[in-house]
């Protein structure tokens, strides 16, 4: 495994030295070459380009990007990511060395739960990784940081649940490095009737030095399955991460996102859903707390390729200092996709007028018989309401948190899973001290 | 008098407050002692809101003359939640929705920043459920967003709810009956009449005489133009319910 070696830069060599360091199988290293391929066609993301003209990305030198070399991996989950508030069934951990259960509940053993290292899945469970590794869901086509995720991923876990297994803890998995290039690849899935909880946090190793995270989360929730998803994004103030997230979901299966964002420095999530079959549900949520010179770009995308689904998505930020955000949400609708009923609403609280937010919805719609409905609200403080709760002996901080906290909970109410729902209210009301912290750049 | 210990809670001398550089209260002299229900009525527009919102600390108003100490001290340099902090407590005549903030949450959280240790978990819902009985108020309440969605009448029910949470040394009721049907402000004025008490109080602030037949004043004062017009009993209250207030703006011209 010592590549500690390699020369720097991203090269076709340095993707055959990560297919090496994991003893891929040949057809997991032509992936990764082909990957490469479109990585090396595709031009860098540009101003010009309708994704990225909000979006700035100046700050990122390609040549200076280097993979990273694997550390041993953690033993331990990072104090930031609560993994005992949450009780889970499984906690894994990735790093750039890979990825590692450190606990596992007699029940999801029982249940058959995989949960793997992905270099190691593909060795020996290819039919769970092989025909969905980075080609249905997040693919190299998708875009620069889509190819070069699917070329050179360091640290992936693959996470399965089996048919008709009901989980009733979520699944842990937190990746935390201190690498200055992450790039993280979970490809979960739940068999058909399956029912669990995933919970994929994104955390810093103890480091205040700049690095990048480019992640990528394909998920697939088969018939009739019940997949809840929880992203939380809660780097440290000198990360820059992108994130490229997207579900299939199947005949009347039901998925919920929750995309939880309050660290980093720069933040570009493409959180997807696609309904592939008749049937199919999904609910996005998203909550994001913002202070400094924060910078957070969410492009969601609700697909509605079959009949008779439903997507109904949430997504509220909380924006202080100069911080600014970027929501760009689409509602696509095939032709085929008859009697879809979609909802798209995105809410901004702004507490400083330092602060701004972008909001962009958009409709593809090209069915006829449809029900797609889009808003967005951009508000600030009410001083009337500070008012009234300082009446009652509240301090001003005290009073603004008060509101902050309540502005989230029409997010955390759509959030299934109740041990769930608390940590993400602790995430989103984090004591003003590590906040800053967390924030201070 | 000014000691804390004397008979006045409240004492206002020569207020003078502006909104917007125009004068409200152009001179105000009042005197509430602990344990007495003054009630302060008038005209719209005579300045009843304006001396409710000054004496809670609005940064709207401005204080342009005169003094206001609560227990012997000047409160006209504390922030609202200061004065709240120190035993003051006012209910809103249009209080504020606040969406995801639970009433219960909301209360605790108000009761322990006045508290040197934080109340335990169990007893502050046994104080709840007890204030909540005495309210007639429904469990369920203590579990909903603050006035969200609420009803006219739940909403000042909320408000008497923490007054009875809270237990302020000095309660003023800003237009508490306004929008309340019979059996509200029966509720309402049974809520107040069992808080008040030797330690309490209160100022009620109303413009019909309606509610001072269930919350029965010990003084009753005339607010017209910002200024003290008449002080009596409870009779004058009575009086102006015949009479109206434009015989008393007559009478004080004369």
């Amino acid at each position: 495994m010592a590549i500690d070696a390699r020369a720097p830069g991203l090269t076709r060599r340095a993707v055959d030295e990560v297919a090496d360091a994991g003893q891929e199988p040949d057809w997991l290293r032509a992936h990764r070459r082909a990957a490469w391929d479109v990585y090396e066609a595709t031009p860098n993301p540009e101003r010009t380009d309708e994704e990225w003209r909000r979006t700035d990305l100046r700050w990122l030198r390609w040549e200076s990007l280097t993979p990273a070399s694997p550390l041993d991996s953690l033993d331990r989950v990072p104090s930031t990511a609560p993994a005992a508030a949450l009780s889970p069934s499984v906690t894994m951990l990735i790093s750039a060395g890979g990825a590692r259960v450190i606990d596992i509940s007699p029940e999801a053993r029982a249940a058959g739960v995989v949960a793997l290292d992905l270099a190691e899945a593909a060795r020996t469970q290819p039919a769970l990784v092989r025909e969905r590794l980075s080609t249905t869901a997040v693919t190299p086509e998708q875009g620069k940081f889509q190819a070069l995720n699917a070329a050179l991923w360091q640290g992936g876990a693959l996470v399965h649940v089996p048919r008709g297994a009901v989980l009733a803890q979520p699944i842990l998995v937190v990746t935390c490095d201190d690498a200055a290039l992450r790039q993280p690849h979970l490809l979960a899935s739940l068999g058909a009737g399956a029912q669990a909880a995933i919970v994929e946090w994104w955390a810093d190793a103890e480091t205040d030095a700049p690095a990048l995270v480019n992640g990528a989360t394909e998920l697939f929730a088969d018939s009739g399955s019940h997949l809840t998803y929880t992203h939380v994004q809660g780097l440290s103030s000198g990360t820059r991460s992108i994130l490229s997230q997207r579900a299939l979901v199947r005949r009347d299966a039901t998925f919920t996102s929750t995309n939880v964002t309050v660290g980093g420095r720069f933040h570009k999530a493409r959180v997807e859903a696609s309904l592939t079959e008749p049937g199919a549900s999904a609910v996005m949520n998203g909550a994001f707390r913002l202070g400094s010179r924060q910078f957070v770009d969410h492009h969601t995308t609700q697909g509605h390729l079959a009949t008779d689904g439903t997507s109904d998505l949430l997504f509220a930020g909380v924006l202080d200092g100069r911080a600014r955000s970027v929501y760009a949400g689409t509602i696509v609708v095939d032709p085929k996709a008859q009697r879809t009923n979609a909802y798209q609403n995105n809410r901004n609280l702004l507490l400083n007028s330092g602060t701004r937010a972008d909001s962009i919805p958009r409709l593809e719609i090209m069915a006829d018989d449809v029900r797609c409905t889009h808003g967005a609200t951009t508000s600030t403080l009410e001083p009337s309401h500070l008012y009234y709760l300082c009446s009652r002996g509240l301090s001003e901080s005290q009073a603004r948190e008060l509101i902050v906290e309540g502005y989230f909970e029409a997010v955390l109410d759509r959030v299934p899973h109740e041990g769930v729902r608390d940590v993400l209210r602790g995430v989103l009301t984090a004591p003003a001290s590590t906040r800053d912290g967390a924030t201070g750049i | 008098m000014h000691n804390g210990s004397g008979a006045d809670a409240l004492v206002i001398q020569d207020l003078h407050v502006s909104v917007d550089g125009m004068p409200i209260l152009k001179g105000i002299d009042l005197h509430v002692p602990k344990g007495e229900v003054h009630a302060l009525m008038g005209p719209n527009g005579s300045g009843k809101s304006t001396l409710a919102n000054t004496l809670m600390g609005h940064p709207a108003f401005e204080v342009t003359g005169g003094s206001v100490t609560f227990k012997g001290q000047d409160i006209l340099e504390l922030a609202t939640d200061e004065r709240a902090r120190l035993g003051m407590f006012m209910a809103f005549q249009y209080p504020s929705e606040i969406t995801g903030v639970r009433v219960s949450n909301f209360l605790r959280m108000a009761l322990n920043a006045q508290r040197e240790e934080e109340i335990s978990a169990m007893e502050f819902r046994r104080l709840m459920m007890e204030k909540m009985r005495l309210l007639r108020m429904d469990m369920k309440f203590a579990s909903r967003y603050l006035n969200e969605g609420f009803s006219g009448g739940e909403k000042k029910r909320n408000e008497i709810l923490q007054m009875a949470v809270l237990q302020p040394e000095l309660a003023i009721l800003d237009e508490t009956d306004s929008g309340l049907d019979i059996d509200a402000l029966r509720i309402v004025a049974d809520g107040v009449n069992t808080l008040r008490g030797a330690d309490m109080a209160t100022l009620v602030i109303t413009h019909y005489q309606r509610l001072l037949n269930y919350i029965v004043p010990d003084v009753v004062h005339v607010l017209i133009d910002g200024r003290i017009a008449r002080t009596g009993d409870k009779q004058l209250a009575l009086e102006l319910d015949e009479s109206g207030y434009e015989a008393m703006t007559a009478a004080q011209e004369a």
